[in-house]
């Protein structure tokens, strides 16, 4: 025993050998971390903003009890983890904020269908992937936000006038990586045809010069505060700005409505289940709330989205979803469009 | 140059070390260099311009107002004496314990379109004019200058300091004017010091990633980041990245050249150093008002923000649980990045001053390129390779890990290189005469004797890595934010009052630091 | 403070002694014809054969640079060597295909600067080479050697508490500690003061003579290697010029060189003419065997030289040093050439006083002309 003391005590820097060993114990605790909540919590991916998600999440935990781990990111870099993840991913589902990204990870065989029989009855066919591997949760309409002090609605007929000259310099954009720019130039690609789409690209590329924002809310503001006259946004921003500033020079325009035009253009946030999810019971638990009536009327009210269930009112300051033609083009086909729009915006040069 | 240590295996793990450091951006370079080029062809007919005039103008307009801020700081606090100089002496450092996305974030803030800047500005001119947005080349340019002068400051100090009054007294003898000499001698004499410095600034600014991208300015750094989370693919990001790891090679080999270059500059015979000359009450005061308002816009400011900003949060009650999870997080990775960079740094270090081979040479120099590639490059890199190969390990808390020691390595390296430097080399010969073999001279010499460079260096490369931003974003596993990500997510959104308490943990964890190193560096940089 | 060797208890001091005895025929160090170097074109130390016996101290002399740090280094096996072979006890260290590495040699090293551990205490460090010892042993041992360097008490104080002398005294402790076979000292009182030079010097003498050590010491002070040295090997630009106990090298220097670095000495050109050495000061009769008509080169000790002040005479006086017990001269002959003269300090003779110049001794050492290059 003494010649063990005698050994320790002589052995080469004792205090590194020490804290080398404490820093390997400690290295396992993030191990044991991942294997304590096993049972009772759920991994989330998600592409949305953490505060239009988030809200939501924390309902659903206070409720049922099950813990949310989340993991924000770009919808795409999700896609592209859960990929390279295969079958140790630790993602139970993956929230988006448009379908374009769920189709696509469907058709990447990340996706498995979701076995809830509520789904049939509470989400119309247009919202949901066809064997049901994802759903929508929450519709938006990509449109027009103008400042009613610049403009006169009535001058604006459809999506595509803002591509014409007359509008340089008066228009805000969202950059060449936002999925609603990709999205919406998809829809008109996929509506009007290849050469359409390149022109509108063009067009706004040349009229919003310097003005493109990261966030539909900086081109919200910058319609407000009049350093553009308008700008194109998902409507919730329109509304959420309208909520917190109720005198706002900004209103909402939808387009494209008459006879033989594409449509106002409508996509949709969801949820998908991962391939290879590891808390299937717990992930459907959350898909379940987030369909149910509770859920979307988070959606509705909070963050003034189109709640996908039909039963669930949508909020009052809201154009009815009754009052407008939206256009037909199957939310699946955004998927195949994702990659071709892509090169057109790099080949454009968009910012 | 001959002294021989015989520990072979010891060779083999510095080359299997660097090896490790090396390979992910050897790869990246390759499948850069072996992928479609077609995409190269559109990428230069639509995005490089302006990538390359972002980037280049950005960095030569830092350069010249850091520059024209530094040498002009330096220059007041050596040679005038006046009320407030002990103040300023550490008030300048200050600066430094800022991340820059912090920095960034507060700016956004002050400049953003009726912003408190624009009101004080609209009230001072009584007029509508806008000021210039954040958003942009000059926002980028200031938020930068006032987080990167404070460099150029400490060594042009140092260097004034440090200066022979003899040749500036040759000067006058010969009729020179003060502002001529200041020109002509003062000036070229510590060149050493600001092109030293300048490598620094440059190095920053083109591998800065956090502000650059908070204000949505297209240098490489940022659209290489925007690639990388756009696109399924890696192609462009890799062939962007190309461009970044030719900077990285070209600025490696010229600040290796310029420093040989200016060993030169020996003061021989007597040397009268500068004694700050005592200045008249207004002089004083015109000082102290100047460096007021310089302090305060690098650092006094966003600081009084960030704290007025938490107060607010934890009154509000926002600071919620998860927030103690995101210290753990950072203090943990950046523990574990600092002490395994240690351990597998000492070899290399160690073989390279004791055992000048050429092999050793070329691994501790192939370490230091990690150093100078830009943060999302390096996540790149590994998302490639845990991608296409070893990819259980994609995804896991060692890649970030990875990722930390390539890119931050070499800066403990440098530490740990002067460290042992240091060691009287007769001292471990000393004690093998005396019979201890390699392993015992090491441990029971050489190690006591460096504990307090290396523990600097861990105490550098921790810091580092709690600021690190990029390859967090990228890499990191599920319940994995750091306090830099968390900043991030929430200034994006403009969530200015709940990113404030991360940023100011961060700020005050690093204050004490940036103390203790700048004391040390800045004379032998 | 030191014990004089008489107050020190003898039995004490024969368990110090290295049992080398048995030794005394053959040689303890043999350097068969070594040549090492930093540079393989260009090496720094060629073709030295030196040994030395058991108990004896030999001093490598000669001006920085002339390769006998090198040397020194390359015994402790510091340095390769790329020829020739290094025997310790008979035993072969080093040749150029092998190398003993330094922890196997057994030969203990005293550095220039000491190379105490900074961060160990006197004991400590006087102990590092016995950690293989049983620790009775260990500390008794230590406190032999702590008597034997007078360092009683210092137990505990650390190397920079101690004075420049006071650590040299540390560094030869801790060196003797582990009972090497030989000790190597490189310029061992260059970093101290000549007071405390002398000190050390009467101090390790002692030491060393008192343990029985056989000992290498570089230097390039030729008074520190009188002083010290059995035998002393000059050495310039990496070869070994002679080797010889300190009066030969006096009174017989082997060549010019040697001449010049020992001590103040005067070369002055020199014809041999009908049996006799004629030279710019005088003329004296040829004992050497080099043939007539030959230059040579003749070398005359400062004090061998004396001047007497003269209207006509053929030299000036340039410069004056006093130096306590004599006063050096220095003397511009008509030729140009600058010789050395010492002098009783009184009488004092001014600057630029004519002289001449008289050899006082009948013996002269000859040096052939090196051929010009």
């Amino acid at each position: 025993m003494k010649m063990i003391i005698q050994i320790v005590k002589n052995l080469p820097s004792f205090q590194y050998i020490a804290f080398f060993s404490a820093v390997i114990a400690l290295s396992f605790i993030p191990i044991a971390k991942e294997v304590a909540c096993a049972e009772n919590s759920v991994v989330v991916y998600s592409g949305r903003a953490e505060r239009l998600i988030k809200p939501a999440l924390d309902q659903f935990q206070k409720t049922t009890g099950i813990t949310v781990q989340l993991l924000t990111a770009g919808s795409t870099e999700l896609v592209s983890r859960l990929r390279a993840e295969r079958d140790r991913t630790p993602a139970d589902v993956l929230i988006t904020n448009e379908a374009g990204a769920l189709e696509l990870a469907r058709r990447l065989q990340l996706l498995q269908p979701i076995l809830l029989p509520e789904i049939e009855t509470t989400i119309p066919a247009a919202f949901r992937a066809p064997d049901n591997s994802w759903i929508g949760l929450s519709g938006r309409i990509w449109m027009i936000v103008y400042n009613t002090q610049k403009i006169n609605p009535s001058e604006i007929n459809s999506l595509l006038d803002l591509a014409k000259p007359a509008w340089k310099g008066k228009l805000a954009i969202p950059t060449a990586n936002s999925e609603y720019l990709q999205a919406g130039a998809s829809m008109i690609w996929a509506a009007k045809g290849e050469k359409v789409s390149e022109e509108f690209l063009a067009g706004i590329r040349d009229n919003a010069g310097n003005e493109v924002y990261g966030k539909n809310r900086q081109i919200v503001a910058a319609v407000a505060k009049g350093k553009v006259a308008v700008g194109i946004v998902n409507h919730y921003y329109i509304f959420r700005h309208l909520a917190k500033h109720p005198t706002a020079p900004i209103a909402p325009l939808l387009t494209d409505q008459h006879e033989g035009e594409m449509g106002a253009i409508m996509n949709v946030a969801g949820i998908g289940l991962t391939a290879h999810a590891k808390h299937v019971p717990a992930a459907n638990k959350l898909i379940a709330f987030l369909m149910s009536s509770a859920g979307q009327q988070m959606f509705s009210s909070i963050n003034k989205e189109y709640p996908v269930n039909p039963s669930i009112k949508t909020d009052p300051v809201l154009p009815p979803s009754s009052s407008f033609r939206v256009s037909d083009i199957p939310l699946t086909r955004l998927a195949t469009l994702r990659e071709p729009i892509i090169q057109a915006i790099e080949r454009l040069g968009l910012r | 140059m001959g002294r021989q240590i015989p520990l072979t295996p010891l060779s083999l793990m510095a080359l299997g070390i660097a090896a490790v450091l090396t390979f992910p951006l050897a790869y990246v370079t390759y499948s850069a260099l072996t992928g479609d080029l077609s995409i190269l062809q559109r990428l230069w007919a639509t995005r490089l311009p302006e990538l390359l005039t972002n980037t280049i103008s950005l960095a030569i307009g830092v350069s010249l107002t850091t520059l024209t801020l530094g040498i002009s700081t330096a220059w007041m606090m050596t040679r005038y004496q006046f009320w407030g100089r002990a103040f300023w002496d550490w008030g300048f450092v200050l600066p430094l314990a800022i991340p820059s996305f912090v920095l960034a974030y507060v700016y956004t803030y002050l400049l953003d379109t009726a912003g408190p800047v624009e009101h004080i500005w609209q009230w001072l001119t009584n007029s509508d004019s806008r000021i210039p947005s954040p958003y942009s080349f000059s926002g980028a340019l200031v938020v930068m200058t006032l987080n990167t002068f404070p460099y150029v400051y400490l060594l042009a100090r140092a260097a004034f300091q440090n200066f022979n009054l003899s040749f500036e007294e040759a000067a006058y003898a010969t009729g020179a004017t003060r502002r001529e000499t200041f020109f002509r001698v003062s000036l070229p004499l510590i060149r050493p010091a600001l092109v030293a410095s300048m490598f620094l600034v440059v190095l920053y600014v083109v591998s800065d990633f956090g502000a650059v991208s908070l204000l949505r300015f297209q240098t490489f750094t940022y659209a290489i980041y925007q690639q990388i989370t756009g696109r399924f693919d890696y192609q462009s990001a890799s062939l962007l990245s190309l461009v970044l790891v030719v900077f990285a090679l070209i600025f490696l080999f010229a600040e290796r050249w310029f420093r040989k270059q200016s060993r030169f500059y020996q003061t021989s015979g007597r040397v009268r150093t500068p004694t700050p000359t005592p200045c008249s009450f207004t002089k004083a005061i015109g000082i102290n008002l100047a460096f007021l308002a310089i302090f305060s816009a690098a650092f006094g400011i966003p600081v009084l923000l960030l704290i007025q900003w938490t107060f607010t949060a934890w009154t509000n009650g926002e600071l919620g649980s998860s927030f103690g999870s995101y210290i753990w997080n950072s203090v943990f990775l950046s523990a574990m990045a600092a002490t395994a960079a240690l351990a597998l740094g000492t070899p290399l270090a160690y073989l390279a001053y004791r055992s000048p081979t050429t092999l050793h040479l070329a691994c501790l120099q192939g370490a230091y390129i990690g150093y100078v590639l830009p943060g999302p490059v390096v996540a790149l890199a590994l998302l490639m390779v845990f991608t296409d190969m070893l990819s259980f390990l994609y995804g896991t808390v060692l890649v970030l890990i990875l990722a930390y020691l390539v890119h931050f390595l070499p800066a403990g390296l440098q530490a740990m290189e002067s460290a042992l430097q240091q060691i009287n080399p007769n001292l471990e010969e000393a004690a093998r005469n005396l019979g201890a073999k390699g392993l015992r001279t090491f441990t029971k010499i050489t190690l006591p004797l460096v504990r307090k460079g290396f523990s600097a260096a861990w105490l550098l490369m921790f810091l580092l890595c709690m600021k690190e931003l990029p390859a967090t974003l990228l890499l990191r596993p599920v319940g994995f934010d750091t306090l830099a990500v968390r900043i991030w997510l929430e200034a994006s959104e403009e969530l200015y009052q709940l990113a404030a308490p991360p940023a100011l943990l961060i700020v005050l964890l690093t204050i004490p630091a940036v103390f203790l190193l700048s004391k040390k560096n800045w004379q032998t940089d | 403070m030191a014990i004089s060797a008489e107050q020190r208890d003898p039995t004490l001091v024969s368990s110090i002694i290295e049992t080398s005895r048995s030794h005394s025929q053959s040689p303890i160090l043999e350097l068969d014809n070594i040549t090492c170097g930093y540079q393989p074109n260009v090496p720094t130390v060629r073709n030295l054969s030196l040994h030395l016996q058991p108990g004896q101290i030999l001093c490598l002399l000669g001006p920085s640079g002339c390769g006998k740090t090198t040397t020194l280094r390359a015994i402790a096996g510091f340095e390769k060597i790329s020829a020739g072979e290094i025997r310790l006890q008979g035993q072969p260290i080093a040749t150029a295909s092998f190398h003993m590495p330094p922890e196997q040699r057994r030969v203990g090293m005293v550095f220039q600067e000491y190379a105490l551990f900074p961060h160990m205490h006197v004991q400590d460090n006087i102990a590092f080479g016995l950690y293989h010892w049983p620790t009775t042993d260990r500390k008794s041992r230590v406190q032999d050697l702590l008597e034997l360097v007078g360092l009683q008490g210092f137990e505990h104080r650390f190397p920079h508490e101690l004075s420049g002398g006071q650590q040299q005294r540390v560094a030869i402790a801790r060196a003797l500690a582990p009972k090497p076979v030989m000790l190597l000292l490189d310029e061992p009182f260059s970093n101290l003061d000549p007071e405390m030079t002398i000190n050390m010097r009467k101090e390790l003498y002692r030491v060393l003579r008192q343990t029985q050590t056989t000992a290498i010491l570089v230097t390039h002070d030729h008074e520190e290697a009188f002083a010290m040295a059995d035998h002393v090997a000059v050495m310039q630009e990496g070869v070994l010029v002679q080797c010889d106990t300190p009066e030969e090298i006096y009174q017989h220097p082997s060549c010019a060189f040697v001449a010049e670095f020992i001590g103040q000495a005067n070369i002055i050109q020199g014809v041999i003419h009908n049996g006799q050495v004629e030279t710019e000061i005088g003329t004296f009769p040829n004992r050497s065997d080099f043939r007539s008509d030959s230059p040579v080169l003749v070398m005359i000790r400062s004090n061998d030289l004396q001047f007497t002040p003269s209207k006509s005479g053929s030299g000036r006086i340039e410069s004056r040093q006093f130096q306590g017990s004599q006063t050096l001269y220095a003397i511009r002959l008509k030729s140009g050439k600058l010789i050395h003269c010492c002098m009783s300090p009184i009488p004092v003779y001014n600057i630029d006083t004519p002289v001449n110049v008289q050899i006082t001794t009948a013996h002269a050492i000859l040096f052939q002309q090196p051929a010009l290059s």
